[in-house]
């Protein structure tokens, strides 16, 4: 075992190989095959591909509406996942980090959504937001709102929030787990000082613990922020992008054009588009996080 | 500055008592040491004061009113932390006026006393900075200077000098010492340290298993300690501790060589004590009644500390000289006769403190 580390010190590469290799065919290669892709017209079944410039390029940003729809419907659903499940995180992290009677409990069952399959979920939360035999439907109609149960998912206006709420239920747990590891981090003789200072629950949580879980916050955001680009099964699941492309996203529509219209071409040049706002977003904080690692 | 008075404090987590009803006067301007081994209490009791912990039962008063219930914002008073718990995004300044801030002082005046505070620590320069560009020493003064500017009515410190080096620790203990006389600030000062209990208390409580053992004025309690712990707790090297039985010339050491006592100081023969002799009362003397082995020689400089095997015990010579002496070497000592002390075996309690 020890000569194995040693070996690890002398010959990184040695060990870096096999996970760089796979990540090479699954990851590296499919971006280079889409990019190439999608400067092509390709309908997945025929021996040839031909090269069609930017044409692919110019249709989706020019005639595609449905492209702008699922790119405004991304923008709020990322804004959207940067506000709401990093707040009701931070908010259970607190609580739940509390000296409470079954607090780690709690904390398993709310983290436990995290390892359900979001297809899963999906499924799941279709299943409860059916406006006849679903568990919301149920409920309204024993709270004496049988008349006024809403199509949750049936509405063009409100189905992509219904959609975000069944999100928040399974992002949530994975925020609060990164905020109570930051809350460790916070030091307890701090918030004595600042107990001492005169500074109540409000003022020790923005002069002490914020500033603490600093990083933390700075991290829940990004992560958030990636996983929410990249929003696909969960809305795939429950309503495919409709009623009328009204929840349609942009990496559900890159798959809806290649692999149900099987214009790979189009699909491959949304997916481009995709690559490079996360890419945009993403290298600022990779370069920030290795500012720090070096710092450190 | 106010008086504190502590009544039958008492403190348990659970079925676990941790403090044992203390009782304890802290005069006005007074500044008091808590002083034991981990475990004893001495931090649990500064933060009841302090109002971190809750009082399972009891009294704590600061002036003439009773601060059990008072929310540590309320106590008026300040405490300086082990680890010194300055903010880390603020500088030195913001962490000294925040306490001020919260309270809604003026602008002016709450810079006019920081920069009071700064001027009596040394700190104008280090204004701007933030802590994690301070020395240990540094942020031990910003912690100080935090308290100072409140102008509490009570100072408490726990344990601020355990994060510092020895030399840093030896200068802080003097400046922290000088600084509260100066200001005339009743203080409470927790630390594990005799050392720090002893040079710079006006008055040292000493602590044990969550009950005092003993309270006064540090060289009363080094002259006179009422038991075995205390005579063991306070004073570097530690005080000599010997099982004895009295025969009729006096007491058989350890090793069998015989101790006379004068006739009227003699315990009824038989009885089996502790005799307490303090280092630097034991001699090299051809002569002498204790018959001991070196097992080690250790010298300061300015002094020789001598580790000895007496019959099996061990024991500590404390020379103002140095000595030509190494391991086995075969030596006889005496007690120089000023001052002994004869505890009970069995409870621990001084029966006598022979002064001669």
């Amino acid at each position: 075992m020890k000569n194995l580390f040693r070996k690890m010190e002398d010959e990184p590469w040695l060990f870096l190989a096999p996970a760089l290799l796979i990540y090479a065919i699954f990851a590296i290669w499919p971006m280079i095959d889409v990019t190439m892709m999608s400067f092509q017209r390709w309908n997945g079944l025929d021996p040839e591909r031909v090269f069609v410039g930017l044409s692919n390029y110019r249709y989706v940003l020019t005639q595609d509406a449905v492209f702008w729809t699922a790119f405004v419907n991304t923008v709020i659903w990322t804004l959207l996942s940067l506000v709401c499940p990093p707040l009701i995180g931070l908010l259970l992290a607190l609580g739940l980090n509390q000296p409470l009677v079954g607090r780690s409990a709690l904390r398993a069952i709310y983290y436990l959504p995290v390892i359900i399959a979001p297809i899963a979920v999906a499924t799941m939360w279709r299943w409860m937001y059916d406006p006849f035999f679903g568990l919301f439907a149920q409920m309204l109609t024993n709270w004496g709102f049988g008349t006024s149960i809403p199509d949750f998912l049936g509405n063009r206006e409100t189905a992509l929030y219904w959609v975000f709420v069944a999100y928040v239920w399974q992002q949530v747990g994975f925020s609060m787990v990164l905020f109570l590891a930051g809350l460790q981090n916070v030091d307890r003789s701090l918030v004595e000082a600042a107990q001492i200072d005169g500074a109540g629950r409000w003022k020790t949580f923005r002069y002490v613990t914020m500033p603490a879980i600093m990083p933390t916050i700075t991290i829940v955001l990004v992560l958030s922020l990636i996983q929410s680009i990249k929003a696909f099964d969960i809305v795939y699941g429950l309503t495919g992008g409709g009623p009328s492309q009204s929840t349609q996203m942009l990496a559900l529509w890159a798959f809806t054009q290649s692999m149900q219209i099987f214009d790979f071409g189009r699909g491959g040049a949304i997916s481009v588009i995709l690559l490079l706002i996360t890419v945009v977003i993403v290298i600022p904080y990779l370069r920030w996080s290795m500012k720090n690692e070096g710092r450190s | 500055m106010s008086h504190v008075e502590i009544r039958d404090l008492r403190k348990t987590y659970g079925a676990i008592d941790v403090v044992h009803g203390i009782d304890v006067d802290i005069d006005q301007g007074e500044f008091v040491v808590l002083v034991g081994p981990s475990g004893c209490g001495k931090s649990t009791l500064l933060r009841m004061v302090a109002g971190l912990e809750e009082v399972s039962s009891g009294a704590i008063s600061i002036g003439a009113r009773v601060v059990n219930e008072v929310a540590p914002k309320d106590r008026d008073i300040a405490m300086v932390f082990q680890n010194y718990a300055l903010y880390p995004q603020m500088t030195v300044a913001q962490n000294m006026s925040f306490a001020l801030e919260l309270a809604g002082q003026g602008k002016a005046e709450i810079a006019e006393k920081v920069s009071r505070a700064a001027e009596i620590l040394g700190l104008g320069p280090l204004l701007e900075r933030k802590p994690a560009a301070l020395s240990g020493g540094q942020r031990q003064r910003v912690a100080m200077g935090r308290a100072i500017v409140r102008d509490p009515q009570v100072f408490l410190f726990d344990e601020p000098l355990s994060n510092l080096d020895a030399k840093l620790r030896v200068q802080m203990r003097a400046e922290i010492k000088a600084l509260c006389s100066r200001l005339g600030t009743t203080t409470i000062y927790v630390t594990h340290d005799q050392v720090e209990a002893m040079t710079m208390a006006d008055k040292i409580v000493v602590l044990n298993g969550g009950r005092i053992e003993q309270v006064g004025r540090p060289l009363d309690l080094y002259d006179n300690p009422r038991n075995v712990f205390v005579a063991g707790f306070l004073g570097s090297p530690a005080m000599n501790l010997w099982p004895v039985e009295a025969v009729p010339e006096g007491l058989r050491l350890p090793g069998g060589g015989i101790l006379p006592l004068p006739a009227d100081r003699r315990p009824p023969i038989g009885t089996k004590l502790t005799l307490g002799i303090r280092p630097e009362l034991l001699a090299p003397d051809p002569n002498g009644p204790i018959r001991a082995t070196v097992t080690l020689v250790e010298p300061t400089g300015s002094e020789t500390i001598i580790a000895v095997d007496i019959g099996g015990e061990q024991g500590t010579v404390l020379l103002k000289d140095r000595l030509d002496m190494a391991a086995g070497h075969e030596i006889r000592l005496s007690p120089v006769l000023d001052r002994l002390h004869l505890f009970d075996t069995q409870s621990g309690e001084v029966l006598s403190t022979y002064v001669e």
